[in-house]
């Protein structure tokens, strides 16, 4: 068995160390002798190279970088991004680049910047003045992922106030942070295989579960049956963890 | 003005003799809150020059190597103690320094001033030089992104028309920035026979061109995103008239040192006209500072210690332990304290698979994230093979009894940092 996961522009989005959830999944493959090839897609390649991967990774970035990438997005890449989500490829997309998956951003002076319609979810400014969302997050993953018996840390870090529409489900609620916008206790989205959310930490280092979550997904989507992960030793990725929860 | 700094003094006696900390910061607060001109109201009564220097990386070394430059030459410095990079700081070092009549008796003040408190700080008075080192990804929770700070500055710097600016010109979105100032600009970079690399690494910022956008060309990379590079779709590219040493010795190692040296070292010559000859002859003397490469010897083993707080900074770390030429056993401590950023996910923006053939400890408040990092570069998750201790001291002394000759690395971040050292040195420092 082997997977093809594709890490989308690591050059311009990987300001917040989330390259780590590439190496986590890469690893977690490794360690089981399952072999994966990262494509690097990024904005001098062409949209072809996306197609027929069996996984998809974007990371956060500053506003800057966020620029360039969604004016690429925009063109190919973005329509076959959709495509495969739809298609039920698993994926993970994290802060700015769960932000671009909505529907648009509106900024501080009221434009909008359309995203790519996706996730049925807009993200707001709210303005300069407003504090950003920042610290360590603990939540409860959503039903659909309820094969964990653990809570979810991470690290959030954002300006924008994300809200869900209807057609789609948070991926967590907030037990501790703030969440998509401080007020409904949400976090996160999820829409068919694909998940956005605001926690860093990297998220996946952490939580072990839902790399083997999306690992599992990648690989029953793309070989059409059952597949049972060989367990890992996670002990020191659960003390890790604790050591968040008991934090805070 | 003067009453402020007797009372602020006295405090700072006062607080000293009571043990309450080392009164680097409060007794700034306390004048500052007082007066909020008494920086501006200080360089308006004192004529001394002033020297601001900023970075995510390499403030200290650069300040205290153009400190030891002057020192040398029978001047006169101050500089603002370790950490107080704030504009509580400032004032703090202004206090200690004066006399009872609010005179500071000095040639040259060295402030070296935070991302944030940089733009702050030229409010308050217009500063004789200001250097510019780098900027890289650092505290993301407290500094905010790159190019937010870089435009800041730029705000802030462009219109000092009598300021005196040296930039490290490698860094492309510093010398973008620098090219809007009225104040004369001089460039200093790494000597390009040094410059190895050729690709650009993980840890980078800025590869795209502040200008245009477009994704920029290097010629030579020395690290992270500082090189010889050039805008295929502008005129952006790196200047000739590039200040660099030949033939740098020194008891500092690593190339990130080699830009702290030959920024202070441009400053000098440039401002106070100390010539190269001078330079070049008592860089030897010069010995590493707290925490950057200081040495220091501990149940008779001989410890070096590199502090890190971003992954610029931690990846240089490591290729200064990997060009040792002994044997070396290192330790690695992460915390998550304010000084050290409190979110800690740039340890996997950090190359620690380089490091994974050496015998490795691991503590720190985060000591289980720094662990699980160090598990993610094997081949196999065999998390024994390095050692996690909670507690610091016990961490140091196993390290210290279960290696034998190998000599001792210790990595650590800000505040860690101060505990290894008060550890080592076994009294409260700071």
């Amino acid at each position: 068995m082997d997977l093809r996961i594709a890490w989308l522009y690591p050059d311009l989005m990987s300001t917040y160390g989330d390259r780590g959830n590439i190496i986590v999944l890469e690893r977690r493959l490794v360690w089981r002798r399952i072999k994966s090839v990262i494509k690097k897609i990024s904005i001098n390649s062409s949209s072809e190279e996306l197609e027929g991967v069996d996984l998809i990774f974007m990371g956060g970035a500053q506003d800057r970088q966020q620029e360039i990438v969604n004016r690429d997005l925009q063109k190919d890449k973005g329509k076959i991004i959709k495509k495969l989500i739809n298609q039920e490829v698993p994926g993970l997309f994290i802060c700015g680049a769960y932000q671009f998956m909505g529907k648009y951003y509106r900024a501080a002076d009221g434009t909008i910047i359309p995203g790519l319609g996706l996730f049925d979810i807009e993200t707001v400014s709210p303005g300069l003045k407003a504090k950003r969302l920042i610290g360590n997050i603990i939540v409860e993953p959503s039903f659909q992922f309820s094969v964990f018996s653990f809570q979810i840390v991470g690290f959030e870090n954002h300006g924008g106030r994300t809200y869900l529409g209807k057609n789609v489900k948070p991926f967590a609620t907030v037990v501790k942070g703030y969440g998509n916008n401080g007020e409904d206790k949400t976090e996160g989205v999820v829409y068919k295989n694909a998940i956005g959310t605001y926690l860093h930490g990297p998220i996946l280092p952490k939580n072990p579960e839902l790399a083997d979550w999306l690992i599992g997904k990648a690989l029953e989507r793309k070989y059409r049956k059952r597949v049972s992960l060989g367990k890992l030793n996670d002990q020191l990725e659960e003390k890790a963890r604790e050591f968040v929860i008991n934090k805070l | 003005m003067a009453l402020i700094i007797i009372l602020s003094k006295l405090i700072l006696y006062i607080g000293r003799f009571l043990k309450l900390g080392s009164g680097s910061t409060w007794p700034g607060e306390i004048a500052l809150s007082l007066d909020k001109d008494f920086l501006k109201k200080t360089f308006q009564k004192n004529k001394l020059k002033t020297i601001l220097i900023a970075g995510t990386n390499g403030k200290t070394t650069t300040a205290s190597l153009i400190k030891f430059f002057l020192e040398k030459k029978g001047l006169k410095v101050i500089h603002n103690r370790e950490g107080a990079n704030l504009l509580n700081g400032a004032a703090s070092t202004i206090i200690k320094y004066s006399d009872f009549n609010g005179r500071l008796r000095y040639d040259v003040a060295i402030f070296e001033v935070d991302e944030n408190t940089l733009p702050l700080i030229v409010k308050e008075f217009a500063p004789t030089a200001v250097v510019l080192n780098n900027l890289f990804r650092d505290q993301l929770d407290r500094y905010g992104e790159v190019n937010t700070i870089a435009l800041k500055w730029q705000k802030a710097l462009k219109n000092l028309k009598n300021t005196k600016f040296f930039i490290n010109a490698d860094d492309p979105l510093l010398y973008y920035i620098s090219r809007s100032f009225s104040g004369k600009v001089s460039y200093f970079g790494l000597d390009r026979d040094l410059m190895i690399g050729k690709e650009i690494s993980h840890d980078v910022d800025s590869i795209y061109c502040p200008s245009c956008g477009k994704k920029l060309r290097y010629t030579k990379i020395a690290f992270s995103h500082l090189g010889e590079f050039r805008c295929p779709g502008c005129s952006i590219q790196s200047p000739k008239n590039l200040f660099s040493l030949k033939n740098i010795q020194t008891n500092l190692q690593g190339k990130y040192n080699l830009y702290n040296i030959n920024a202070s070292c441009l400053l000098v010559e440039e401002l106070f006209s100390l010539p190269e000859i001078f330079i070049k002859k008592n860089l030897l003397d010069f010995l590493p500072v707290f925490g950057r490469q200081e040495k220091l010897v501990y149940r008779n083993r001989k410890i070096t210690l590199l502090l890190g707080k971003n992954p610029a900074g931690f990846n240089q770390a490591i290729d200064v332990v990997l060009n040792q030429s002994k044997k070396v056993s290192l330790l690695l401590v992460l915390n998550d304290r304010v000084p050290d950023g409190r979110d800690v996910s740039w340890i996997w923006d950090v190359d620690f698979e380089k490091v994974t053939n050496l015998p490795i400890f691991v503590s720190g408040d985060r000591c289980y994230d720094m662990a699980l990092r160090l598990k993610y570069c094997l081949d196999r998750p065999n998390q024994n093979y390095f050692s996690t201790f909670e507690n610091l001291n016990v961490s140091i002394n196993q390290l210290i009894d279960t290696t034998e000759n190998e000599e001792i690395f210790i990595l650590a971040t800000y505040s860690a940092m101060l505990e290894v050292r008060r550890i080592l040195l076994g009294r409260r420092l700071l």
